[in-house]
């Protein structure tokens, strides 16, 4: 994977939508390119369609047109089961709504994408752990959702995104639900903990203090992504 | 983390809505598991009634002949060392009259018995009955309102030795009665409270008395000889009861068929000609042995054995010889009436020429010319010719004055069909005349008749018509002193056969001479014991009758009729045959299971779009969809093990409450209260695995619903896929066309249907075209009203949201249904079928009661139906009829006038299982009625009674055609048919040849809802091929305007009380039928409800979903100003509006298709207890409506905000 000169190459991609009043133009031809250990952030007003973009790259939403090239593997390519193997494998999803099983402890939402391999790795458990305690809450791997706060949920649902040391870190709005203090040490993290994991990471926002702090900073507008990085 | 640890995590975190699927689970297991339990104790309880009823009899011979009593003794003390009981089995009626009412009971079973059978029927507790007393059965007691002390009187027929309906049989005396007292009381649960021969679960109406006293009674008793009588008599029974336990300990073969043959096989050991009413009288003068019959005629199928066994001795028999005598009342010179003479005997023979049957002394002319032998075969239709030649003796043919080539005339009675004697003129012309010397003079062509043949002067005879004693001369008298009763006429055996051949038989006696050298007591001997192995012994022969050969060999009852039948085995194998309760309780309970089912489906589907985002997730972090599908179809199998372990408890319980409910509330469909809750561990096994599929069939739908969704959409909690403007007006627009034609279709269909156009015949498959028409006209209009809805729904003006105040909620709240067009037509659709099937189930409900007579209809056009112990040999159509019937209506005009106006049609009756669908045994001889030919003329041309899918358009007529291999064509009542004999239009029946010549019986026809449920019918000409003993009458159908039905029940009732006369009203034997079938109605109607109201928790599950989703809307509407009550009110309206649409289009749709039906006489719709149940549903469903409504407005409005 690291012959390639990029490890994540978005080119011409576009996306429409059928609606009542006609075509409505949301991606217009999105080029974008990432090398590992990259981290970049896409702000743009609401419905400008940063989300679609982030979903298409993690293959859960479909492009009208264009390609997504992740470390020499063309995802929108590949069938269903595939497709999930390469989002357990390669991509780290960060929502904006931690989505953590309220039934399960931090531990256990940590483990979860390790349900879908046939037999995940023996020292995964020990992985968790570490990444847990590198978020600070190694004293909280036996409480369940519901007994954490805001940030702490949004830490774990960043562990579970790294536990199975993904090439491309997506993060849709990872500050979105904080307030601002603890947008900001959960910012803070996500950007550390990618570059310690040597991982790509893709973030939308419209948090510009978050933005602000990203090495690579892309604004979408009218479809297409500009180059804002000072 | 493992997807097992994650399963307990799921299982624990949403034990709420995993319970209500557990329930639901339960619910299906229960219903199925439970069915299935109804079937096996209905079985079981059956199967145990079968041996509660016969005690400890495991066989049972049984029939009209009278045997001597001794055979018991002798078949106990032979090497099969059983128990052996003897009885008498007649129908008899009971009176009891106090205070001056009278109560009577037709049709009861009178077992005249002694110890022996009380021990057999295992009941210490009863004395059997001596003297004059009479235990009867707990029915019976109820019946005639009779306790111990209680005096009652018995009405049985006397066996007659030789048949009523011929010309010497006594039609005078032909009842008795018995004047007893009760001295017990057998119970219910008790043998003796319920014994019968044939498998039934209702109770019989059972009198038992002493052996010896009925015996005494009908004239059975041991008789010594004495100077009255010249010959010691036997007493006699006609019933023996067998209990093998003692003889071998092995319970299978104890029962067999095999079983009872070999008890058959031991009898004809014992059996003697004195058993078979047969005797051999040696004339030792005249060099001859002759077969007689007790009963005058010798029975046809006794006759040909004897005959084949006389000549199988060839070498020791010279010849044989057949009679045929019969009595001719007078016998005149044709020129001259004054030349005459009464009461001759003329002898229909052979005119041998070789001794001792021949040649006669001819004086003058000889033997009528002789152009054919007669034949042994069966008896065919012959035509009398006019003039008949016959050898006259040289005694008459001087009273007469009269010689060879002269016409006579003779007057002889012949038995008509209705008892009556019309006297039959027939002229001969003398072609010989004989001199009384022998063998001409000859009294023994004459069989013994007591009271006739041993009267010394005419003026003894035991007159069995009325004589014209004073016509007879003194040179009869003289005759009569001198040569008694050699025949004074000769004729022919064929011409003699053509005149008096009954059904009975053809001959009156067959004679043997031996050869020279053999002595006559030899012959006898071996001729006896050569006709006795004939008659007595069962036959083995292959199908096709010749020699026997291993796979294809059959027993063939004896031709004695002494033939045992394993009536326990009998027994058991009808209640393994049983109508099938399990497939019964599964049909009723349909709406159940399905209700249960949409439950389970609902209630997981609610889990899991709870829990969409928890997929979307599973499914952003790369599991495949197969694999979050099968971790929560792993979810839903656990949950469906732990509801199944439960259900299976549950199961018992409901069967419980079935069997409960079949005993008390359902007590019309099975008749008996003796069922018991059998659970066997297949059946609850079985339970668990189908509702398990079921279960897991319904969360796999659940499940599917999700495929549809994308990863995104899931994660953004959405639960249902959304459709643009476009495609839901394009949805709408086809909805509108299908109900328009659905409209359509049901108002042309249903005014053909009440224009009369659609036919009464079969469309395909056994339903006819009205059948068809009703569920084409009910599917098109619940699909007409439910578009309609789909519709109105789709249309957004349809309830814009406008207006304040209540009427503003209520639009809102339409509005709200039209949001999921889909859940809301489904659940309306489920409300609407369910009551269909509720309400046309109700409204199929008749009452025949209130049915007037009609021809073309289940009544027949008839009023009354009756039946008899005893049979009526006479004509009650006519007023000479009557009275020899012995109704005395002098003084009384207007019972005369109402009488008068009736009209009586009789069948014969051979009694058999009683087929109609109140047994629940299962069948396969029931009773047969056969159908005269003046009753089947009135039924063709009046068009009586209606018929179902039958080919052709006279279906009586069937009755009469010539079917292949002598094969007999019946009609029987299609319930009767169906539900108990299994049989359709083709199918054959077979009559064992026990006592009768046996036959292949084809059903032709069936009469549809008919009075003739449970028995079937043929032709009289049939019935007497099959069944030739059968006398008399003993069913009638009386028609007889409906006021004064009444008043003609009641008369013929008391007039013919002696023949144990009960008659009924056609439209309540019809209504008892009928009740089982409405009982059934009620139970599905019952169970159907529950599933409804079952199904209105299914209602309320979707109501939860819709407002869990709308949480925020709701609180959005609580926010801006909404009280809660209003809130409330919205959610209600919207509820309310589904639940009412799916009520009332189901209701509107069963109605318009069951109108034909509703407009007839005769509907009886429970238009109450209808209301009832559908009101119940609807304050159920609102009920449930509630708790989603407290749902919404329990969570706080800020925080919902917030969280959406």
């Amino acid at each position: 994977m690291n012959d390639q000169a990029d490890d994540l190459r978005v080119s011409g991609l576009t996306k429409q939508f059928a609606g009542a009043a006609g075509t409505l133009d949301v991606l217009t031809g999105v080029n974008l390119t990432m090398q590992r250990g990259d981290a970049v952030v896409i702000t743009g007003p609401s419905g400008s369609g940063k989300s679609t973009l982030l979903y298409i790259i993690g293959v859960l939403d479909e492009p009208t047109s264009g390609e997504v090239n992740v470390g020499g593997t063309m995802p929108l390519l590949l069938g269903a089961v595939e497709q999930a193997k390469f989002r357990n494998e390669t991509v780290g999803f960060v929502f904006q709504d931690h989505h953590l099983l309220p039934q399960c402890t931090v531990l256990e939402n940590v483990l979860i994408p390790t349900l879908a391999a046939a037999k995940p790795a023996s020292d995964i458990e020990d992985r968790a752990r570490t990444l847990l305690d590198r978020v600070g809450l190694k004293d909280r791997i036996t409480h369940r959702p519901g007994q954490l706060s805001g940030g702490e949920r949004q830490r774990v649902g960043i562990c579970r995104a790294l536990i199975n040391e993904p090439l491309l870190l997506l993060a849709d709005e990872p500050t979105g639900n904080l307030d601002q203090k603890t947008a900001e040490s959960v910012g803070t993290l996500l950007l550390e903990v990618a570059a310690e994991q040597n991982t790509m990471l893709l973030c939308v926002t419209h948090n510009l203090d978050l933005a602000a702090r990203f090495p690579r900073r892309y604004e979408l507008t009218d479809g297409k992504l500009a180059d804002v990085t000072e | 983390m493992t997807s097992r640890r994650l399963l307990i995590d799921n299982l624990r975190h949403y034990w709420r809505t995993n319970l209500a699927v557990v329930l639901g689970v339960v619910a299906a297991t229960a219903v199925i598991g439970g069915a299935l339990i109804v079937g096996d104790s209905v079985r079981d309880s059956l199967r145990q009634m079968s041996l509660d009823r016969l005690g400890g009899v495991d066989f049972a011979l049984t029939g009209q002949r009278f045997f001597r009593e001794q055979l018991a003794d002798e078949l106990a003390q032979s090497e099969t060392a059983v128990t052996t009981a003897p009885a008498i089995l007649l129908t008899g009626s009971l009176t009891r009259t106090s205070e001056g009412n009278t109560h009577r009971a037709g049709g009861t079973h009178v077992y005249a018995a002694d110890e022996r059978f009380w021990s057999l029927t295992e009941t210490p507790e009863h004395t059997p009955p001596t003297g004059n007393e009479v235990v009867l059965n707990r029915r019976l007691a109820d019946g005639l309102e009779a306790n111990v002390g209680d005096e009652v009187s018995l009405v049985v027929e006397l066996p007659a030795a030789i048949p009523r309906d011929s010309l010497l049989g006594d039609r005078n005396e032909t009842v008795t009665e018995l004047t007893l007292t009760v001295s017990d009381i057998a119970e219910d649960a008790s043998t003796p409270g319920r014994f019968g021969l044939n498998p039934g679960q209702q109770l019989p109406m059972n009198a038992f008395v002493s052996l010896d006293t009925l015996q005494r009674q009908i004239g059975l008793q041991h008789q010594p000889v004495s100077r009255r009588n010249r010959t010691e008599k036997l007493a006699r029974v006609n019933a023996l009861f067998v209990d093998s336990a003692t003889s071998s300990p092995d319970q299978e073969d104890r029962l067999s068929p095999e079983g009872a043959d070999a008890l058959t096989e031991e009898l004809a050991k014992h059996v003697g000609l004195k058993d078979l009413g047969l005797r051999l009288v040696v004339h030792q003068e005249r060099g001859y042995i002759s077969l007689e019959s007790e009963r005058m005629i010798i029975e046809g199928n006794l006759a040909f054995r004897a005959i084949d066994a006389a000549r199988e001795m060839q070498s020791r028999v010279s010849d044989d010889e057949e009679v045929l005598v019969s009595l001719l009342n007078e016998i005149w010179n044709a020129e001259d009436p004054d030349k005459f003479s009464m009461y001759s005997i003329a002898a229909g023979v052979q005119f041998h020429r070789e001794p001792p049957f021949g040649p006669f002394e001819y004086i003058d002319g000889g033997p009528p010319v002789i152009e054919q032998e007669p034949s042994n075969g069966p008896a065919s239709p012959r035509v009398t010719p006019e003039e008949i030649p016959v050898v006259l003796t040289d005694w008459l043919a001087t009273d007469l004055s009269v010689s060879v080539g002269d016409l006579v005339k003779t007057k002889y009675h012949q038995v008509g069909d209705r008892g009556e004697l019309p006297e039959i003129v027939q002229t001969l012309r003398v072609s010989g005349i004989v001199r009384l010397t022998e063998p001409a003079a000859d009294p023994g062509y004459t069989p013994y008749v007591e009271g006739i043949t041993d009267a010394e002067t005419f003026g003894d005879w035991r007159q069995p018509f009325p004589m014209k004693l004073d016509r007879v001369t003194q040179r009869d008298e003289e005759f009569w002193d001198e040569y008694s009763t050699t025949p004074k006429v000769f004729l022919r055996l064929d011409d003699a056969l053509s005149l008096w051949q009954s059904r009975y038989g053809r001959f009156t006696s067959v004679r043997v001479a031996p050869t020279p050298g053999n002595t006559l007591e030899d012959i006898r001997a071996e001729w006896e014991r050569r006709l006795l192995k004939k008659i007595t012994e069962p036959e083995i022969v292959d199908q096709s009758g010749s020699s026997p050969g291993p796979d294809s060999a059959q027993t063939i009852p004896p031709a004695s009729g002494l033939s045992f039948q394993p009536v326990k085995q009998q027994g058991l194998a009808a209640a393994q045959g049983t109508t099938d309760f399990t497939g019964l309780f599964v049909g009723f309970s349909f709406f159940l299971i399905a209700a249960a089912m949409l439950l389970i489906g609902l209630l997981f589907r609610l889990g899991i779009e709870r829990r969409v985002r928890e997929l979307g997730l599973l499914r952003a972090v790369g599991l495949t969809p197969r694999q979050v599908r099968r971790l929560y179809l792993g979810e839903g199998a656990l949950l469906t093990l732990a509801g199944g372990l439960l259900g299976t408890l549950a199961a018992v319980g409901y069967a419980g409450l079935m069997i409960y409910g079949l005993k008390t509330w359902w007590f019309g469909a099975i008749g008996t209260k003796f069922l018991f809750l059998s659970v066997r561990p297949v059946s609850l096994i079985s339970g668990f695995v189908i509702a398990a599929i079921v279960a897991l069939l319904a969360i796999g739908w659940a499940l599917r619903q999700t495929r549809s969704l994308s990863t995104r959409e899931m994660l953004a909690g959405t639960s249902e896929p959304s459709l643009d403007a476009a495609a839901k007006k394009k949805r709408g627009r086809r909805a509108g066309k299908t109900s328009l034609i659905a409209w359509g279709l049901t108002v042309s269909l249903l005014a053909a249907t009440l224009a009369g156009v659609v036919p009464q015949t079969e469309a395909f498959g056994g339903f006819n075209w009205r059948v068809v028409t009703f569920f084409v006209v009910g599917v098109a209009a619940l699909v007409g009203s439910l578009s309609s809805l789909a519709w109105w729904l789709d249309a957004d003006k349809a309830a814009a949201v406008r207006g304040q105040g209540v009427m503003g909620m209520i639009r809102l709240g339409l509005r709200n249904a039209a949001r999921h067009r889909g859940r809301s037509v489904l659940t309306a659709s489920l409300i609407a079928s369910a009551t269909f099937v509720i309400v046309a189930v109700a409204a199929g409900r008749r009452n025949p009661a209130a049915e007037e007579p009609v021809n073309d209809s289940g009544n027949g056009g008839f009023t009354l139906v009756a039946e008899t112990s005893t049979p009526i040999l006479y004509d009650l159509n006519t007023e000479e009829g009557r009275a020899k019937a012995g109704m005395d209506l002098a003084g009384d005009d207007r019972a005369k006038r109402q009488v008068g106006q009736m009209r009586v049609m009789p069948f014969r009756v051979k009694t058999g299982e009683n087929a109609s669908c109140l047994n629940l045994y299962q069948t396969h001889l029931p009773t047969i009625l056969g159908v005269p030919p003046d009753v089947l003329r009135t039924m063709i041309d009046d068009d009586r009674f209606t018929f179902a899918n039958t080919p052709a358009d006279q279906p009586w007529e069937l009755l009469n055609q010539q079917l292949p291999d002598s094969r007999i064509p019946v009609l029987g009542d299609m319930n009767t048919l169906l539900y108990s004999l299994h049989k359709g239009i083709g199918d054959r029946i077979e009559v064992p040849p026990t006592e009768t010549p046996g036959g292949t019986l084809q059903i032709e026809g069936m009469l549809d809802g008919s009075v003739f449920q449970g028995v079937l019918l043929m032709s009289e000409a049939n019935f007497f091929r099959l069944f030739p003993d059968q006398s008399g009458f003993r069913y009638f159908l009386i028609e007889v305007g409906p006021q004064q039905s009444e008043a003609v029940s009641t008369l013929l009732e008391t007039q013919l009380a002696d023949y144990g006369f009960d008659a009924q009203r056609v439209a309540d034997r019809l209504a008892s039928f009928l009740a089982v079938q409405n009982t059934y109605l009620s139970t599905f109607q019952t169970l159907g409800g529950l599933g409804l109201l079952l199904g209105t928790l299914g209602l309320a599950t979707v109501m939860l979903r819709n407002v869990l989703e709308r949480r925020g809307e709701l609180a959005l509407l609580r926010a801006v100003g909404f009280r809660g009550s209003q809130v409330a009110w919205l959610v209600l309206c919207e509820n309310a509006f589904v639940m009412l649409w799916g009520l009332a289009a189901g209701t509107l749709a069963a109605l318009l298709a069951m109108t034909p039906h509703l407009t007839s006489t005769g509907a009886d719709v429970p238009w109450g207890g209808l209301q009832g149940l559908l009101a119940g549903v609807f304050v159920v469903g609102m009920l449930a409506a509630l708790l989603a409504v407290r749902e919404a407005l329990r969570t706080p409005i800020l925080a919902t905000l917030r969280a959406e």
